[in-house]
C-alpha cells in the first residue's frame, strides 16, 4: 500500500474537526425539526403559537433532550453504557446545542412556531450549501464521488417538476406564455430538468447538497414569509374539502427535515460509499419512526377517547391482583437469571438491571398488601363525557382497589395453571435417585388403577346418575368415596413432609434418599385429587363433613406442605456443594413448587366444579364470582338504565366469532396446504389451486358477506346467525390459512422426509409427526395474520349478523347445545340466532348518529382493539412457544 | 448376465454401455459418444473386473440393475454382490452414480419421480423390487445415512425414539401412560443402547432433551447414525457420511464403521480414497457414465488394479 494511500484514508478517524461538528448540529437540528413537524402534524402545539407559549413548548422539549441525552451521557460517563462513537457523542451535542437555540430563539425572537420553523430551515439549507461548497473547494478532507448518482438525479427531478409545477402555476398573469401548453407543464419540465441535472452533473458533494438546500430553502422561505401561512387556505375548485396552513406547513417541515438529515449526513460521513450508508440511515429511520408514530399514535386516539366509558367503575380486589401477579413475579425471577448484557457492562450495573423488574413486581406486591392490612381502598377517580339526550353529562367514576380477600376461581385456575405447568417443565427427573422402598411400586401401580376407578365412576354418574340419585345411593357413594380419596390424597402430601423432618442424618441426605417418596407423593396426590374433583363435578356431590369441607382443605393442606417441602429443600440445597445432589435437590424444589401451585389450581378447579359453594378459609374465599368488578367487559347493556351499560354481549360475541371461524378455517386450510404439497401431482391443478387462493384472498369482505347472505342464511334458518358469520368469516380466513401454510410446508426440508422414509416411516405419519410440526410457527402465523384480519371486519358482519348495539345478554354457545332426537340430533338455539359483535356495534352507534351515544362507540372500539391484540398475543406466544420447540436455544 | 452366465469370450469387447449401442451392434472402437471426465482414457470394461468372488453368503445381490432419470441413463447394468458382516465402499468420481446406486438398495429411488429402475437386487435371496415388498420392513432391515446430516427438529431422545415409536414398537401416548403401559424404560434402554453403539453416549447423556440442531455437525451424523441403529437394520447405507465434517469428526465416523462391521453389513460411498483403503474390506469403482468398473478386495484394487482407468483414477490423474 502506498503512503499516499495511508494518508488519505485513515482507519481510525476519532477526532472532529470543526466541519464535522457543523454537521452533526445539523443532523440533530434537522431531527428535532422532524418531531416539532410530528407534534404539529398532531395538532398537540398549534402552530402560531408565540411569546410564552413558544418558549414553553420549546423549554420542555429542552427538559426532553437534556433528561434524554443527559442520563445516557451519565451511563457512559459511569462507564456502564460507555458511548466511544464520535458521531452518536456529535449527535448528542448537537441535539443539546439545537435545542438551547431553538429555546434561546424562541425567546428573544417575536415570532410564532411557524416561522421559527421556516427559519430553521433557512438555516439548515445555509448549513448543507456551507458544507458543499466547503467540500468542493477542498477545505476539508472529504471523499465524494464523481456524481450524486442516478437515482437522487432521478428524485431530486421529480421534485423538482412538483416544485416547477407548483410554483409557476400560482402566479398568476403567466396563463398563456405558449398558446395550447398548460403554463405549469412548462414550469414542471424546467425545475424538473434543473434539479436532475443540478444533481448528477456536479461532483457529489455540490451534487447531493445544493439541490436540497434549494428546496429545503424554498420550503423554509415560503413558510418563513408566511405565503403558506397559519391563515392560509386553497379550496381546489372540484374538491370538497381544501387544504389550510395547519395541515400543509408540518408536512412542509416533515418533507424538508428528512431531507436535511439525508444531506447532512451524507456531508457528515464525507461522502462516497460511507456517506450514502449514513444518508440512507437516517431516511430509513426517520421514516420507520415516523410509520410507527402514526401507528401509536391510532392506538392512542383510540384509548384516550374510550378508556374512561371502558374503565367505568372498575374495581378488583387486593388479592386477586396478587394472584394475577404471581406468574409475572416468577418470569421477572426467571428474566433476572438469566445471564444477560454485554461485557462492556460492569456487572453490578448489569445486575441491578436485571433485577429491576423483579424489584418493581415486589413493590408493586408490597402496595398491594398494605392496602389489605390496612384496609384501605386505593382510588383513582376521574371524569368522563357522555351524551345523554343530545346534551353532554360528565360522569364521575374511579378505578378502585379493594382490600377485598375474595378470589374469583377462574383468576386462581389460570395462575395456578401457568405456574404448574412452567415448573413441571422445568422440572427434569428424579429417575434412579434416592431409596426405593418396597412398597413405592405397590403405590405406583394403585394409584393409575384408582384414578381410573374413579374415573369410571364419574363415567357411571354421567350415564345414570339420576337413577342412582333415586334409589338414594347417589349422593352417599359420592360424597364416601371423594372424602375417602381427600384423606388419601393427605396422606400423600404429607408423608414427604415427614420422611423429610424426621429420619437420621442431615436434611440434604434425607431430601436426597427421600426423592422417590416426594416424586411419587406428589405427583400421585394430584392425579388422584384430580379424579376426585371430576367426580365431585359429575356426581354433583360437594362433600361436607360438618362445617369442613375435606376436599378444598386437603388441597390446601397439601398446597401449605409442599410448599414447606420446597422451602426445607431449597435450604436443604444451599447447604451442599456435591453437584450431583445439588441437581437433585434442586429437582425436588421445582417439584415441590409445580405440586404445590397444582393443589392451588385444584381448589380453584373444586369451585368451579361444585358449582353452587364458595370455600372460605377465614376471610380468603374462593368464589365462582371474584372480586373483579368492570361493568363495561362484564355487563351487558342496561336498557334506559342511568348508568353506562356494558358491552359484554359484543365482546363474547367477536370472541366466538373468532373461535367458530378459525376452528372452521384452520383444518381445512391445513388440511388442503398438505394435500396440495405432499400429495397431489404438483402441475395445472396446484397452479390453479394457487391462483384461485390468491383471487379468494384478494376478494373484498362485502362479497364474502353478500354471498353469507344470500347463499348462508337461506340454508342456516332464514335469520341473521351467529353461525352464518363464522361460517362467512371462515371463507376469508381460509385463503390465508392455506397460503401461508402451503409456504411453510414447502419450506421444510427435503432432508427431513428422506430421514423418516428411510426409517421405514410411512408417508403420513412423516407429515403429522415431522413435517406439520417443522411447518408450525409459519401455519400460526398465517392464522394470527387471518385472525387479526377478521376479527375487526364489518361489512360481512353488517350483512349475516345484523349491527345490534344494545343488546342485554350474550349468546351462550357452549350452553346452546341440545340433542334433539330428529336429524340433524344437535341443534344450537344460540349459533343459529343473532348475536351482538364489537365491529358491527362501532358501525350500528356510527350510524344511529345521535341516539347513539359516542364515548360508547369509543369504548367498543377500545375493547375491539383490545380483543384483537389479545388474539396477536396468544397466537404470538404460540408461535414462540412452536419456534422454541423446533430451534434449539 | 454376462457375468454369472458362463461368459467364455470374455476377450471380445461386447458393449455393456447403452442398450441402443449393443442394438446396433457396435464395436469397441466406435463406442465414443459418451461423455467422459476431463482426462479419462477410454477403454471397455471387462466382466472379470467386477467378478468379485467371495465365501461368505451375499447379504445383497445386485443384478443387471439399470436406472434412468427422464432420458438420462444414470446407472449401466450394475451387477454386483455383497457380503454380510463386512465393510463395501464404493468410489468414484461425483456424478457416476455411487448414490443412485446406493438409493436402489433400499428404493429410496422410489421417492424420485423421474428415475426409473430396471433388474433385481435381492436382501437375503429375496427380491426387494417385488411388487408386494413392505416398504417398512424393508427400511427397517436396510438403513441409511445421508451425506448432510440431518437430525429431526426435535430432541435427542425423540430422534432416537421415532422410528421405533412410529413403527408402534414403542408406546409412550397418553393413552398407554393411563393403561399403565408406558414404555418409558424401554425407549431409556433403546436411546442408550444405541447412542453407545454410535459412540455419542458419553458426549449427550446429560442432555437428551435438548433439541438435536444444537449438536455440532460431527455429533448430528452419530446421532443420525445412532437412529438409524435403533430400529435395529441389518444392512447400513451410508451416502458420504463424513464428506461434510471436519478431520477428527471424520476419524470418528471411520472408527464407527469398522466397528459396525462386526454386527452389521455397511455399504458406504466415499469419495475420499483413503477412506475407502483404510475402512473398507471390498471397493466398487463406479467410473463416468454410470458404469461398475471395477470390484474386489480393497487391497487388490488400491494395490493392482485390473483397469487402466481405475488406476489413473486412484493415482489421481483425473476424478
Ligand atoms: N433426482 C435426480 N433427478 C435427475 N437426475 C439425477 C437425480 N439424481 C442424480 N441424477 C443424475 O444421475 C447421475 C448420477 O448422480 P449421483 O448418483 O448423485 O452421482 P454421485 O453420487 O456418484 O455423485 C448424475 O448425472 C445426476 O445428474
Ligand atoms: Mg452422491
Amino acid at each position: 500500500m502506498s503512503e499516499r494511500y495511508a494518508r488519505e484514508n485513515e482507519l481510525v478517524s476519532a477526532e472532529s474537526n470543526l466541519y464535522d461538528k457543523a454537521m452533526d448540529v445539523a443532523i440533530a437540528l434537522s431531527i428535532v425539526t422532524f418531531v416539532v413537524g410530528m407534534i404539529t402534524f398532531a395538532d398537540a402545539v398549534p402552530l402560531g403559537a408565540t411569546g410564552t407559549e413558544l418558549v414553553n413548548f420549546f423549554a420542555a422539549l429542552l427538559g426532553v433532550v437534556v433528561g434524554g441525552t443527559g442520563i445516557v451521557a451519565v451511563f457512559s460517563y459511569a462507564n456502564v453504557i460507555p458511548i466511544t462513537s464520535q458521531r452518536v457523542r456529535g449527535v448528542a451535542m448537537g441535539l443539546l446545542v439545537s435545542a438551547v437555540g431553538l429555546t434561546l430563539a424562541a425567546f428573544v425572537l417575536p415570532v410564532s412556531l411557524a416561522t421559527m420553523l421556516g427559519l430553521v430551515m433557512l438555516l439548515e439549507a445555509g448549513l448543507l450549501v456551507a458544507a458543499g461548497v466547503v467540500s468542493r473547494l477542498g477545505l476539508v478532507d472529504t471523499a465524494p464521488s464523481m456524481t450524486a448518482g442516478l437515482l437522487a438525479g432521478v428524485v431530486f427531478g421529480i421534485i423538482g417538476a412538483l416544485v416547477g409545477a407548483v410554483i409557476v402555476g400560482s402566479l398568476p398573469g403567466l396563463d398563456a406564455a405558449v398558446p395550447g401548453v398548460p403554463v405549469w407543464l412548462l414550469g414542471a419540465i424546467v425545475l424538473g430538468v434543473g434539479f436532475g441535472a443540478l444533481a448528477i452533473v456536479p461532483r457529489e458533494d455540490l451534487g447531493s447538497t445544493l439541490p436540497a438546500a434549494l428546496i429545503i430553502g424554498l420550503l423554509g422561505v415560503t413558510i418563513a414569509t408566511a405565503v403558506i401561512g397559519v391563515g392560509w387556505q386553497w379550496t381546489p375548485e372540484n374538491l370538497s374539502g381544501g387544504f389550510t396552513g395547519g395541515s400543509v406547513i408540518p408536512v412542509f417541515v416533515l418533507f424538508g427535515s428528512l431531507l436535511a438529515s439525508w444531506s447532512a449526513a451524507k456531508c457528515r460521513a464525507d461522502f462516497g460509499a460511507r456517506g450514502r450508508q449514513y444518508g440512507a440511515f437516517f431516511v430509513i429511520n426517520l421514516n420507520a419512526f415516523l410509520m410507527v408514530a402514526i401507528m401509536a399514535a391510532i392506538v392512542v386516539f383510540v384509548t384516550v377517547k374510550g378508556v374512561g366509558w371502558a374503565f367505568h367503575d372498575f374495581s378488583i380486589g387486593a388479592l386477586s391482583l396478587l394472584v394475577v401477579l404471581t406468574p409475572i413475579l416468577v418470569l421477572t425471577a426467571q428474566h433476572a437469571r438469566a445471564p444477560a448484557g454485554t461485557d462492556e457492562w460492569h456487572s453490578a450495573a448489569r445486575q441491578f438491571f436485571r433485577v429491576v423488574p423483579l424489584a418493581a413486581v415486589g413493590s408493586l406486591a408490597a402496595l398491594l398488601l398494605g392496602i389489605i392490612v390496612t384496609g384501605t381502598t386505593f382510588e383513582i377517580p376521574y371524569q368522563y363525557a357522555i351524551l345523554v339526550d343530545r346534551s353532554t353529562v360528565m360522569l364521575d367514576t374511579a378505578f378502585r382497589v379493594t382490600p377485598s380477600l375474595t378470589v374469583g376461581n377462574l383468576l386462581i385456575i389460570v395462575s395456578g395453571a401457568i405456574l404448574f405447568t412452567y415448573f413441571l417443565r422445568r422440572y427434569g427427573s428424579l429417575r434412579n435417585v434416592g431409596t426405593e422402598y418396597e412398597r413405592l411400586s405397590l403405590v405406583r401401580q394403585g394409584v393409575p388403577a384408582a384414578v381410573g376407578l374413579l374415573g369410571l365412576l364419574s363415567l357411571v354418574y354421567v350415564v345414570i346418575g339420576p337413577v342412582l340419585d333415586n334409589i338414594g345411593i347417589g349422593p352417599v357413594l359420592g360424597l364416601g368415596v371423594a372424602t375417602l380419596g381427600a384423606v388419601v390424597v393427605a396422606a400423600f402430601a404429607l408423608v414427604p413432609l415427614g420422611a423429610l423432618v424426621t429420619g437420621e442424618g442431615t436434611l440434604a441426605e434425607r431430601a436426597h434418599e427421600s426423592a422417590q417418596l416426594l416424586n411419587v407423593g406428589l405427583f400421585s396426590g394430584i392425579a388422584l385429587l384430580m379424579a376426585v374433583i371430576v367426580l365431585e363435578w359429575t356426581a354433583v356431590s360437594n362433600p361436607q363433613l360438618g362445617p369442613v369441607a375435606p376436599v378444598p382443605v386437603v388441597a390446601l393442606v397439601a398446597a401449605v406442605s409442599s410448599l414447606c417441602i420446597a422451602a426445607l429443600v431449597a435450604r436443604a440445597r444451599r447447604s451442599t456443594d456435591d453437584t450431583l445432589r445439588r441437581r437433585v435437590l434442586g429437582d425436588e424444589v421445582t417439584l415441590a413448587l409445580a405440586a404445590a401451585t397444582g393443589y392451588v389450581t385444584l381448589v380453584g378447579l373444586h369451585v368451579a366444579a361444585t358449582s353452587e359453594s364458595t370455600f372460605a378459609l377465614g376471610p380468603v374465599e374462593v368464589g365462582i364470582n371474584g372480586s373483579l368488578s368492570w361493568p363495561t367487559v362484564l355487563q351487558g347493556a342496561i336498557p334506559l338504565g342511568q348508568a353506562p351499560g356494558g358491552i359484554y354481549p359484543a365482546i363474547i360475541g367477536t370472541i366466538w366469532i373468532v373461535i367458530g371461524a378459525s376452528l372452521f378455517a384452520v383444518p381445512l386450510g391445513l388440511g388442503a396446504a398438505v394435500f396440495l404439497t405432499e400429495y397431489a401431482e404438483q402441475g395445472r391443478f396446484t397452479e390453479l389451486v394457487e391462483i384461485a387462493t390468491n383471487a379468494l384472498w384478494s376478494t373484498p369482505s362485502i362479497v364474502f358477506g353478500l354471498f353469507g347472505a344470500a347463499f348462508l342464511i337461506p340454508r342456516l334458518g332464514n335469520s341473521l346467525s351467529l353461525l352464518a358469520a363464522q361460517l362467512t368469516l371462515s371463507f376469508m380466513l381460509l385463503p390465508l390459512v392455506l397460503i401461508t401454510s402451503r409456504e411453510a410446508i414447502k419450506s421444510v426440508p427435503d432432508e427431513y422426509r428422506d430421514a423418516s422414509a428411510a426409517l421405514g416411516v410411512d408417508r403420513w405419519t412423516t407429515i403429522r409427526s415431522v413435517v406439520i410440526p417443522a411447518a408450525m410457527p409459519g401455519v400460526v402465523t398465517g392464522v394470527i395474520l387471518g385472525v387479526g384480519r377478521i376479527a375487526g371486519e364489518t361489512a360481512p358482519l353488517i350483512l349475516v349478523l345484523g349491527s345490534e348495539i344494545d343488546a342485554t345478554t350474550a349468546v351462550d354457545v357452549l350452553g346452546g347445545f341440545a340433542f334433539t332426537t330428529t336429524p340433524p340430533f344437535i341443534t344450537n338455539e344460540a349459533l343459529l340466532g343473532s348475536s351482538a359483535a364489537l365491529p358491527t356495534q362501532v358501525w350500528g352507534i356510527i350510524t344511529a348518529g345521535v341516539s347513539g351515544s359516542p364515548s360508547k362507540g369509543w369504548a367498543t372500539a377500545f375493547m375491539l382493539l383490545v380483543v384483537v391484540l389479545s388474539f396477536y398475543a396468544v397466537g404470538i406466544t404460540a408461535r414462540t412457544y412452536f419456534r422454541r420447540k423446533i430451534n434449539y436455544e | 448376465m454376462n457375468n454369472q452366465i458362463g461368459d467364455t469370450d470374455t476377450d471380445t469387447d461386447v458393449s455393456t454401455d447403452t442398450s441402443t449401442d449393443s442394438e446396433l451392434g457396435t464395436t469397441a472402437g466406435v463406442e465414443t459418444s459418451t461423455t467422459t471426465t476431463a482426462g479419462e482414457s477410454e477403454e471397455q470394461v471387462r466382466d472379470e473386473w467386477t467378478d468379485y468372488r467371495f465365501d461368505a453368503p451375499a447379504k445383497l445381490s445386485v443384478e443387471d440393475l439399470d436406472v434412468w432419470y427422464g432420458d438420462d441413463h444414470a446407472l449401466k447394468d450394475v451387477s454386483m454382490e455383497i457380503p454380510e458382516e463386512s465393510v463395501t465402499a464404493l468410489i468414484g468420481p461425483s456424478g457416476c452414480g455411487k448414490s443412485t446406486y446406493l438409493r436402489c438398495l433400499n428404493r429410496m429411488n422410489d421417492r424420485i419421480k423421474a428415475a426409473r429402475i430396471e433388474g433385481s437386487v435381492e436382501l437375503d435371496g429375496m427380491e426387494i423390487y417385488d411388487p408386494n415388498t413392505n416398504l417398512v420392513e424393508l427400511r427397517k432391515r436396510i438403513g441409511m445415512v445421508f451425506q448432510s446430516p440431518n437430525p429431526f427438529p426435535k430432541s435427542i431422545r425423540d430422534n432416537i425414539s421415532y422410528g421405533p415409536r412410529k413403527h408402534g414398537d414403542i408406546n409412550k401416548g397418553l393413552l398407554a401412560r393411563l393403561f399403565g403401559r408406558d414404555d418409558s424404560e424401554k425407549e431409556a434402554e433403546l436411546v442408550e443402547r444405541s447412542l453407545r453403539q454410535a459412540a455419542l453416549w458419553d458426549e449427550v447423556n446429560d442432555r437428551l432433551d435438548d433439541n438435536a440442531l444444537g449438536l455440532s455437525g460431527g455429533q448430528q451424523q452419530r446421532l443420525c447414525i445412532a437412529r438409524c441403529l435403533a430400529v435395529d437394520p441389518e444392512v447400513i447405507l451410508m451416502d458420504e457420511p463424513a464428506s461434510a465434517l471436519d478431520p477428527i469428526a471424520t476419524s470418528k465416523i471411520e472408527d464407527l464403521v469398522t466397528e459396525l462391521a462386526e454386527d452389521y453389513t455397511v455399504v458406504i460411498v466415499t469419495h475420499n480414497m483413503q477412506q475407502a483403503a483404510r475402512i473398507s474390506d471390498q471397493t466398487a469403482v463406479f467410473l463416468t457414465g454410470g458404469e461398475l468398473v471395477e470390484y474386489d478386495d480393497t487391497d487388490k484394487i488400491f494395490e493392482n488394479p485390473e483397469s487402466q482407468r481405475v488406476e489413473d483414477y486412484i493415482t489421481g490423474k483425473f476424478g
